[in-house]
């Protein structure tokens, strides 16, 4: 335990309310399995972080370690909003539209275009945007409820990505290459940092029942990283995660006679082979899968929350009930000490090719209060400084129609320039950084990559985006690759 | 507004009278270049805090930069003197990328910290200074950033840039295959000679050059064709740059690629040629060594060597029936029956038979067969795209590989068939192939195996394509030649003696296959709405055997009937409705007139006179039905004709998939040119080359040398030469390489732990002498891969025990092999043992894979089968969706392939063997099975299970244990049981069911998923 809380000194920025909460879940284990438990917050809790060296072997596993400076945040909520959520319609407003509503585009715009065939004119926002909170941040009348929150929220408007697909677009937004073969950054941040909790997964993904999103389960995949680092889908309804439970559980006093006979065939097998540490390991494994059941079944259980939070969160209410029991499933999560949890959402949402206005009513109404309960609700519990929060999908929109024009029209994709947001976790609330061009189609001003957003959350966590790095082949590979990547200090407290 | 048309463009004007396409008429598809107006407002604040170059940069570059790149002879013929110096760049392309950060090499260079060369890091503030200079200070002076290549606006272009604009943009239909309107853009002299409306360009007169007249309308490329064909519209700089290059004269350095001999290049000298992986293995004598006894194979020599300088030796011999288990699971990825086990215990002696025996059993193939497809990248799927569309054929190369393995063909045929199986016979001169020479072109598949998601349009431009290039250019060069090739296609290779031009040089020998310029889709199923491939435009051959094309015409004949019976009955009304139009139409022809035009229409076309002819042409119109007005004058006919468009398709769906062999083949004709691409862009062509092969390995070989047959087939010959080039017995690496992978299968880890990176960031071989012996001593047999395995399975220090030597200092890794390194099963054996020891494998082999299945709870497995499972390999092996079972045990995601696999310890394994219900159903089946061969003694039921799921017999306790275990566990069911009221028999089915608990116990324990 000593180590356990040195780690939690370590990070003075966290308030001392929450110290003993999160240090509580973690160690929910205790009383009951406190052996296994005492082995694996023991002396090894915190493995120093060695030298990248090329000729030993790095243990892979979740045991916390060290970042390279301290963190402002150790926890990622990431809403993935896997689509392309249109940014003139929301946060980037874009008056100068008005001007050239129906006027075509030229030749350079048109070539970055999916839909070459079905693109119209210029396209005003049907929304209106006004200032909110203290800073004054524009945003789009679609989301009311994060609207009262926009003080706390860091708006990159400057963002932009290289291709205008999503599949590439996705992958480069989660592994920083636009092929399928990388690691994502989940799987990064959790092989840098272990978890603070060994009886929840490290890296957690709640995807939307509604499906999975574009790529799959290639958006959580740990590439060449050992699977360990995987992120594990956590369902909302049903065994939270697979094969947590058998479906036809053997009676309990014939899996207890199962567990103690395994029990004894592999600690005679371990002792009869000493200095094999990969079967104590595995023994351990088995401890850890069966505490795994009692701590998930716990973290997933809402029905502990009060009525005011569920309403708070729209749980009960046909719109926001999905997402919201997400949001606080992640809250949760974190409270507990798992590492990063990403949400995911249904189908797409935000993919807006045609009826705009209808389509994104639909997709804020789903997520916008959920969201902005999750931000309240962290910070009411003194979360939200090591909580980091970040917003946004694999690219924006054009500000072009597209198929229809009226109330039909859609956006087609816009990966020239779009807007993310963050908060929490050391980021300076209500800044608005960076901006597109007077249309909204490229970034222009202080420009953000993916690499750069990429930088910036591994720098909240303490950890060097360049010095994150796994040897494969002789060749230290990075999040970042050799690409020139920036934490962007500006949005920064 | 650059964004906007420019509608008063006095460019336009002049184009006026060139023919527009009415798409582009309506929608003012002109072009934008000529009012490049900024955004004054936004313009105005930036401006101020710009860097600039004078003020800020240069003063940082003197500082760290130019005493390498100055003036006077600058490092990479990079001079960062002046602003335009530095934009114009050196070797390696441009410097930087106007506004454009994140494409800029210099700024790559200072981030990474790989520039100021042998200096410290530029710091953070330093590095930002220059970032914002490029993001900046650069808007002022620079019209358009849209494209990457954007160098520097006032130099002309090169024909190399103006040739790659052509190739991405034209050169599909003006190219090698198609040349649209009798033109071809692929030479000077072509584009002099144009097509059916004259020359493309004049020289020094862009506005007079067709080719800019046809781009500026927004003819070409034509719009509708655009999403189909993956082009886009050219971009406002490269018509700019099109423009300058004409108006300059078209400038067209003639220069052909100087063929750098490979042992020639400046940038590899003979320093580099003395790394011991470059060297050709010199055979070493078999050292002396004082344990003689234990010497059974010259291997046991060489690892004695050293062990013995330690003051060491082997452990002792491993007990027959853990030797046993052992050697089954290495040879074949299956556990031995009982009876094996029983045979072996009474002749235990017969070791060496036994080996031979498990090498010519089938199993061999399929096991060693997988680590193949594995470092390969094999997959049943394209991956890349969401749709991940399945490679229907696939699995013809996967059984090649198991059959080759078991039939020991040699290795050097081996990788010659599969690199190059095309250009071994003139496979377009055979009537019919035999299955010897379908097998050619068959193992072609190892050229096919990496990612491709070309076959959906919208990723199908030339970066993918290149990048599918790259993937197989990764395979080859790590599997098979143990060299991180792809290290230097940005960039000369920062350890290795690798310039990029090898790289380039390299690919180039896969250029006539694979033509990032003339691109053929890989897959034989294309999707997106805009998809219209045939065989034509994809990357498969004919030649499937003839049997299995006639069973799929036979079964699709009856489907084909179906769909034409729907069109039929669809044209029967359609007719009836088309008549009646026409009569309509036709009462719009002037009635003084009506009776000659339709007189003209009848009249066959050669025999019309001029007047008819004019008449049929004036009133087309009238005369004729285009496909879309009749159901925009028949509204209720579109119910219908949507009606016949999904019957038709629904009774489609039940097509079989016309057999084919995915190959890559040499295309033949004239390919595109080769150049280095600056950064591995490809808008950045820089010098031209030629194929060939790593300039390291150019001295003391037989070099890479082309010989193009004289054949029906038209084939250039660039892969057969690179092939041979490989296989000769005194090549360095070949069969280094695969010695040494092979050996890490059996040892945990490879003599090079870096089996696929044997260059200066490899880690160097921790038993040199050996390696090279078993690497002369493969290819002295024959490059035999049976015989390399009989050599190891034989040895003593592959017999020895796990357990641990006490008392051995400074080996933790246990590199010096003085006991045999335990190993857990990998994936595939977990899977496959749990199946055969519960009776449930079905041992059938080949052919299509096993379909899979994703349940409610989101577990891949196996669809449900009444005649078993087969072998994991022979399981659809898709990228988006891996087997949940295989995934958990570290099968590798092959992206694109995998030299070693992960061995992870995590609770998910646990949670699978414990929980997952496949797991459990095959534990009952096991426990049926054990029941009946055994009977109802709990004695001879333990026995029998340790038997077949450990390979060995209890001990007394384990036996005591697992007896008293098993009579709690029948209680326990049977009180279980006894809850529920319905007469069903109980005591039986008690212990069935506790048996079957039992026997899951066994699969969940350590000794069932380790090796000893």
């Amino acid at each position: 335990m000593d180590n356990l809380t040195r780690m939690k000194n370590w990070t003075p920025n966290l308030r001392n309310s929450e110290l003993p909460r999160r240090t509580f879940f973690s160690r929910v284990g205790d009383g009951l399995h406190g052996a296994a438990l005492a082995y694996l917050l023991g002396r090894d809790l915190v493995s120093a972080k060695p030298a990248p060296d090329r000729t030993r072997e790095r243990v892979y596993d979740l045991r916390p370690r060290q970042p390279d400076f301290e963190p402002k945040a150790t926890s990622v909520i990431q809403f993935f909003m896997n689509g392309g959520p249109s940014h003139v319609d929301r946060f980037d407003p874009k008056p100068a539209l008005d001007r050239y509503a129906g006027k075509p585009p030229g030749r350079d715009l048109a070539s970055t275009i999916e839909f070459i065939n079905e693109a119209g004119g210029f396209m005003p926002s049907p929304f209106k945007f006004k200032r909110r909170g203290r800073s004054g941040l524009q945003m789009s009348n679609m989301m009311p409820h994060l609207a009262e929150q926009v003080d706390d929220i860091a708006v990159i408007r400057s963002m932009f990505t290289t291709h205008f697909n999503h599949e590439p677009s996705i992958f480069l937004m989660q592994s920083g290459r636009p092929f399928s073969n990388r690691p994502s950054l989940g799987s990064w941040v959790v092989y840098g940092l272990g978890s603070e909790n060994q009886n929840l997964p490290a890296y957690v993904v709640l995807d939307d029942p509604k499906g999975l999103p574009i790529n799959h389960i290639q958006n959580w995949h740990s590439g060449w990283l050992p699977p360990v680092y995987q992120g594990t889908r956590v369902r909302a309804k049903g065994t939270p995660i697979l094969n947590l439970k058998a479906k036809n559980e053997y009676p309990d006093p014939v899996r207890d006679l199962a567990r103690s006979l395994q029990g004894r065939l592999d600690r005679r097998h371990r002792d009869q082979r000493p200095g094999q540490s990969e079967l104590q390991a595995r023994i351990t494994n088995y401890e850890l899968a069966a505490r795994m059941q009692l701590a998930a079944s716990d973290a997933l259980d809402l029905s502990q929350e009060k009525t005011a939070t569920l309403e708070m969160y729209g749980i009960g209410q046909e719109e926001t009930d999905s997402y919201g029991r997400r949001c606080l499933m992640a809250r949760r999560l974190v409270e507990r000490g798992v590492r990063l949890v990403q949400l995911y959402i249904e189908g797409q949402i935000w993919d807006t090719h045609q009826n705009l206005e209808q389509m994104l009513t639909y997709a804020c109404g789903k997520t916008d209060q959920p969201v902005a309960a999750l931000l309240k609700d962290l910070k009411q519990r003194g979360l939200l400084d090591s909580t980091l929060l970040v917003w946004g999908g694999e690219f924006g929109r054009l500000p072009l129609s597209q198929s229809r024009e009226g109330n039909l029209a859609g956006r087609d994709h816009g990966p020239a320039g779009f807007s993310v947001w963050l908060a929490g976790g050391g980021v300076k609330g209500g800044t608005v950084y960076g901006s597109t061009d007077e249309i909204g189609f490229r970034a222009v001003e202080n420009r953000v990559s993916v690499h750069d957003l990429h930088a910036t959350i591994l720098h909240q966590l303490g950890l060097d985006h360049r010095e994150l790095v796994m040897v494969r082949e002789g060749r230290s590979e990075r999040l970042t690759d050799e690409f020139p990547a920036r934490v962007v200090k500006e949005i920064l407290a | 507004m650059s964004w906007l048309q420019a509608g008063n463009s006095s460019r336009c004007g002049e184009a006026g009278s060139f023919r527009r396409s009415r798409l582009a008429g309506e929608a003012f598809w002109l072009l934008a270049l000529c009012l490049t107006v900024g955004i004054p407002d936004l313009l105005a604040t930036q401006e101020e805090n710009a860097p600039d170059f004078e003020t800020h940069i240069f003063p940082l570059f003197e500082a760290n930069c130019l005493s390498c790149h100055g003036a006077s002879q600058p490092q990479g013929e990079l001079d960062l003197t002046t602003r335009e110096s530095t934009l114009q760049g050196g070797k390696s392309g441009p410097a930087l990328v106007l506004g454009s950060p994140l494409e800029s090499l210099l700024l790559e260079k200072l981030h990474s910290g790989a520039m100021p060369l042998g200096a410290d890091r530029l710091s953070d503030d330093e590095i930002d200074l220059v970032r914002r200079w490029i993001e900046e200070g650069s808007r002022v002076e620079e019209g358009d950033t849209a494209t990457v290549a954007a160098a520097s606006a006032d130099v002309v272009a090169g024909h190399e840039t103006v040739t790659t604009i052509l190739n991405v943009k034209c050169l599909l239909c003006h190219g090698r295959r198609y040349q649209e309107g009798g033109l071809d853009l692929q030479t000077r002299a072509s584009l002099l000679k144009g097509g059916a409306s004259g020359p493309a360009i004049v020289p020094g007169k862009p506005d007079e050059s067709r080719l800019i007249q046809r781009i500026e309308n927004s003819d070409m490329p034509p719009l509708k064709d655009q999403a189909r064909l993956s082009v886009r519209a050219v971009t406002s700089s490269e018509l700019e740059r099109l423009r300058a290059w004409i108006a300059a004269g078209a400038p067209y350095d003639e220069r052909k690629p100087e063929p750098v001999v490979a042992s020639e290049d400046p940038l590899v000298g003979d320093s580099d040629r003395d790394f011991w992986s470059f060297r050709t293995p010199v055979r070493p004598p078999v050292p002396r060594v004082q344990g003689q006894n234990r010497v059974r194979t010259p291997i046991d020599a060489f690892l004695l060597e050293k062990l013995e300088a330690k003051g060491h030796t082997f452990s002792a011999d491993a007990p027959p029936l853990t030797l046993l288990r052992r050697a089954y699971f290495d040879v074949t990825g299956l556990p031995p029956t009982p009876e094996a086990v029983q045979a072996y215990e009474s002749t235990p002696e017969a070791y060496e038979k036994l080996v031979d025996d498990l090498l010519d059993s089938p199993g061999y193939g399929e096991h060693w067969g997988r680590r193949w497809l594995d470092a390969s990248g094999y997959s049943d799927s394209e991956g890349q795209v969401s749709a991940d569309a399945i490679r229907p054929n696939a699995w013809r190369y996967r059984d090649y590989v198991i059959r080759s393995l078991n039939t020991d063909k040699p290795y050097d045929r081996f990788l010659l068939e599969q690199i190059a199986g095309d250009e071994l016979f003139d496979y377009k001169a055979a009537e019919e192939l035999t299955s010897v020479q379908r097998d050619m072109l068959v193992a072609t598949g190892f050229m096919r195996m990496g990612p491709d998601g070309t076959y959906s349009v919208s990723q199908a431009f030339v970066p993918e394509r290149l990048e599918v290039v790259a993937s197989q250019i990764e395979i080859l060069s790590s599997s098979v030649m143990g060299i991180t090739m792809a290290c230097a296609r940005c960039h000369d290779h920062k350890y290795d003696p690798i310039p990029q031009r090898d790289y380039y040089r390299f690919s180039a020998i896969l250029r006539t296959a694979y033509d990032a310029y003339d691109w053929l889709s890989p897959s034989e199923t294309p999707v997106g709405p805009e998809a219209d491939w045939n065989d034509s435009n994809m990357r498969v051959l004919l030649g499937a055997p003839p049997e299995e094309v006639r069973e799929v015409e036979e079964a699709n004949a009856p489907v084909l009937r179906e769909v034409e019976e729907i069109e039929q009955a669809f044209e029967e009304k359609a007719n009836v409705l088309r008549g009646k139009l026409l009569q309509e139409k036709r009462a719009a022809i002037p009635e003084l007139i009506r009776e000659e035009v339709l007189a003209a229409e009848k009249t066959p076309v050669p025999e019309r006179t001029p007047v008819q002819e004019y008449l049929v042409k004036r009133f087309q119109d009238q005369l004729q039905i285009l496909p879309e007005e009749l159901e925009k004058r028949f509204p209720s006919f579109q119910e219908v004709a949507k009606e016949k468009r999904d019957a038709v398709q629904k009774v489609k769906k039940r097509l079989k998939g016309n057999p084919r062999l995915r190959a890559l083949f040499d295309m033949g004709g004239r390919p595109t040119a080769v150049h280095v691409l600056g950064r591995g862009q490809y808008q950045n062509p820089l010098e031209p080359v030629t194929p060939g092969i790593p300039s390291v390995l150019g001295v003391g070989l037989e070099p890479y040398r082309l010989e193009k047959p004289k054949w029906t087939t038209d084939t250039s010959g660039r892969r057969l030469a690179l092939a041979k080039w490989l296989t000769q017995p005194r090549h360095p690496l070949t069969a280094r390489v695969l010695v040494n992978r092979i050996w890490q299968y059996y040892f945990g880890s490879g003599l090079v732990k870096t089996v696929g990176n044997f260059g200066r960031t490899g880690s160097p071989p921790s038993h040199p002498a050996l390696l090279d012996w078993m690497a002369t001593e493969f290819v002295r047999s024959g490059w035999s891969m049976k015989a390399l395995h009989r050599m190891i399975l034989t040895s003593t220090a592959y017999r020895q025990s796990s357990r641990r030597n006490p008392g051995i200092d400074g080996d933790p890794d246990n590199r010096l092999l003085s006991y045999f390194p335990m190993r857990r099963l990998d994936a595939d054996a977990v899977r496959d043992s749990i199946l055969k020891v519960s009776g449930r494998l079905d041992p059938t082999p080949f052919g299509p894979p096993d379909p899979i299945e994703e349940k409610t709870d989101g577990e891949v497995v196996a669809k449900e089968s009444k005649q078993g499972y087969r072998r994991s390999i022979y399981l659809m092996q898709r990228r988006s969706t891996p087997v949940t079972m295989l995934d958990t045990f570290d099968a590798p995601q092959l992206r694109p392939n995998c030299l070693v696999r992960n061995r992870s310890t995590v609770s998910s394994q646990a949670l699978q063997l414990m929980n997952s219900e496949t797991v459990r159903a095959s534990s009952r089946f096991m426990a049926g099975r054990v029941i009946d061969t055994v009977g109802r003694d709990p004695e001879a039921q333990v026995k029998r299970v340790y038997l077949a799921a450990l390979g060995r017999r209890p001990s007394v306790e384990e036996l005591d244990w697992s007896k008293s275990t098993l009579a709690d566990m029948t209680d326990e069911w049977k009180r279980d049981l006894d809850q529920d009221r319905s007469p069903e028999p109980r005591e039986g089915r008690a212990q069935w069911l506790a048996l079957g608990t039992f026997c899951h116990t066994l699969f969940n324990t350590a000794e069932f998923l380790y090796i000893d």
